[in-house]
């Protein structure tokens, strides 16, 4: 039993050192120490395009149509119909995707590094690569950082485009009370490239934080393989934490105060 | 060189129909020893539930209070001081919480915070071999392990549902307080907006998402191998799949709800 308390003093515990953690890891890509190892960077960056970019498409996919259909319920209910796209436009952009973004990072990614990194601590290897002379925390962490900086971007940009693609299925061609048209003008007019802008940091601000936990967690297991599969479930659920508060302080940030909608003076 | 090929795009996909099936599998031999005699799962089941429920109370709350303030709170709250109608957000409440983000949102934390530990310590115990070890004292480890999780995930995850309406309506309330409102409109709003089969249909929705996590998670940890990463292998899968499973199942039960009861989305 790991008794009530157990996880808020765990995290209180942990948060110092993550964070500490988590700065030296990226002075390590600012510095450029990084591109010592540039190939193992790219080599990351591969591994993440070609292991996780189906599965986070597919999750920001099925959260897109559900986007789609609470907007054309929603939008029925209030007797405007056509106004779907309101709902889909701001659902899509500003809170969903990143959110699916985030969970789905944590859960493929985040853990992903984990098990590996506690398994090559485990077994010694990280302190092999210090006996070499390799500085582990540039060869393991920081090319990961930098690999995950490489491709993320692009792949969240993506990602908008199938959550966008998913609202159009769910409100014009399944629901059907709205005319395509209708739906692209007040879809289109609900958002603008600032917004774009935002979206993108905040999934980007939940990208770093689930590489560097992972990473943090991963380089720190202990305790055979239980305490591997120990650490890579630590990891998720402070993950899953810290997306939800990075969404709710992007959200309190840029539009805490500014709808950005064309409505009003 | 043909069969390469097909073997590289037919194979994947026969391993995955392949685990599905094992997992379909596995929850009808759960669902064959949850009734049939004898019940020796009793105290492990109390013991599970107080084990997701210390680690699952205090990121349940974080999360909710954080979704519930910043996406529907916020972001509606925008929306609707546009047209000087603040009072409405909570009716909007009704549907962003207790309809859609309630549930998603203790499903992600369930899956994320106690699915992770289940898989965690099944596979723990299964590369010590102490699920042979088991087996090989006649104690069936689907009836003593698996059903006790699988109940306890069921019941806390229904029940955390509730926990996080309750959550993400007061970060709801923190918006409507953001933008200097009084709080009775708000209410109002949100009380006769409220029905019982939006109540049922949230709690009957969180209920087999957790036997979604349950199953998906105890399947994974049962099946953990290969050495040392074997088990953060299995964590890593268990969670990927319970997400895409919980959030597919999400989307087909939302859209029956909303057009077999039509009279939820009457705004009142």
């Amino acid at each position: 039993m790991p008794g009530w308390l157990a996880v808020p003093r765990d995290w209180l515990e942990s948060l110092t050192e993550i964070a500490r953690f988590g700065a030296r890891t990226m002075m390590l890509v600012f510095n450029g120490k990084v591109f010592h190892f540039f190939g193992e960077s790219l080599r990351q960056a591969g591994i993440l395009v070609l292991g996780s970019m189906v599965v986070i498409w597919g999750l920001v996919f099925i959260l897109g149509l559900q986007c789609g259909i609470e907007g054309a319920y929603f939008n029925r209910s209030v007797g405007a119909p056509s106004y779907a796209g309101v709902f889909a436009a701001w659902c899509d952009l500003r809170e969903v995707t990143p959110y699916a973004f985030g969970y789905m990072l944590a859960a493929k990614v985040g853990t992903g590094i984990v098990a590996e990194l506690g398994s090559m601590r485990i077994s010694d290897e990280i302190d092999a690569l210090e006996v070499m002379g390799v500085q582990p925390m540039i060869y393991l962490c920081a090319t990961r950082l930098l690999g995950a900086w490489l491709t993320l971007p692009f792949m969240y940009l993506v990602a908008i485009g199938i959550g966008y693609f998913a609202s159009y299925l769910a409100v014009v061609e399944q629901i059907g009370e709205v005319s395509a048209g209708g739906y692209f003008l007040i879809f289109w007019m609900f958002q603008n490239p600032p917004d774009l802008l935002f979206s993108l940091i905040k999934a980007m601000q939940m990208a770093t934080v689930i590489v560097l936990v992972g990473c943090y967690y991963g380089y720190n297991a202990a305790g055979g393989p239980v305490g591997v599969g120990t650490a890579t479930a630590k990891s998720m659920a402070l993950n899953i934490v810290l997306v939800h508060i990075i969404g709710m302080m992007g959200t309190l940030v840029f539009w805490g105060a500014n709808p950005r909608a064309p409505v009003g003076g | 060189m043909v069969r390469a090929v097909a073997d590289r795009a037919f194979l994947p996909a026969k391993s995955m129909f392949e685990e599905v099936g094992n997992m379909m599998i596995l929850t009808g031999k759960t669902l064959t020893a949850v009734v049939r005699p004898p019940y020796p799962y009793g105290g492990e089941f109390i013991g599970q539930f107080l084990f997701a429920l210390q680690l699952s109370w205090f990121p349940m709350m974080v999360s909710t209070i954080a979704f519930g303030f910043g996406a529907p709170g916020l972001q509606a709250a925008n929306f609707l001081s546009l047209f000087g109608s603040l009072d409405r957000l909570g009716g909007f409440f009704i549907l962003a919480s207790v309809r859609e983000f309630a549930p998603l949102v203790t499903a992600v934390v369930v899956a994320g915070v106690a699915g992770t530990a289940i898989t965690a310590d099944l596979g723990a115990r299964k590369i010590r071999e102490e699920l042979d070890a088991l087996q090989v004292l006649g104690v069936d480890p689907i009836k003593n392990l698996v059903v006790p999780r699988f109940l306890s995930l069921m019941l806390i995850t229904g029940l955390l549902d509730i926990y996080a309406v309750l959550f993400g309506i007061s970060g709801g309330i923190f918006a409507e307080l953001a933008y200097n409102q009084p709080l009775g409109g708000f209410f109002a709003t949100l009380f006769t907006n409220a029905s019982v089969t939006d109540l049922w249909g949230s709690i009957l929705k969180c209920t087999i998402f957790g036997a979604i996590i349950a199953v998906v998670c105890c399947y994974k940890g049962m099946n953990a191998s290969g050495g040392a990463e074997g088990v953060g292998k299995a964590v890593n899968e268990a969670v990927v799949i319970a997400f895409l499973g919980v959030f597919a199942f999400n989307y087909v039960f939302t859209q029956t709800l909303l057009a077999t009861h039509p009279e939820i989305s009457v705004i009142k």
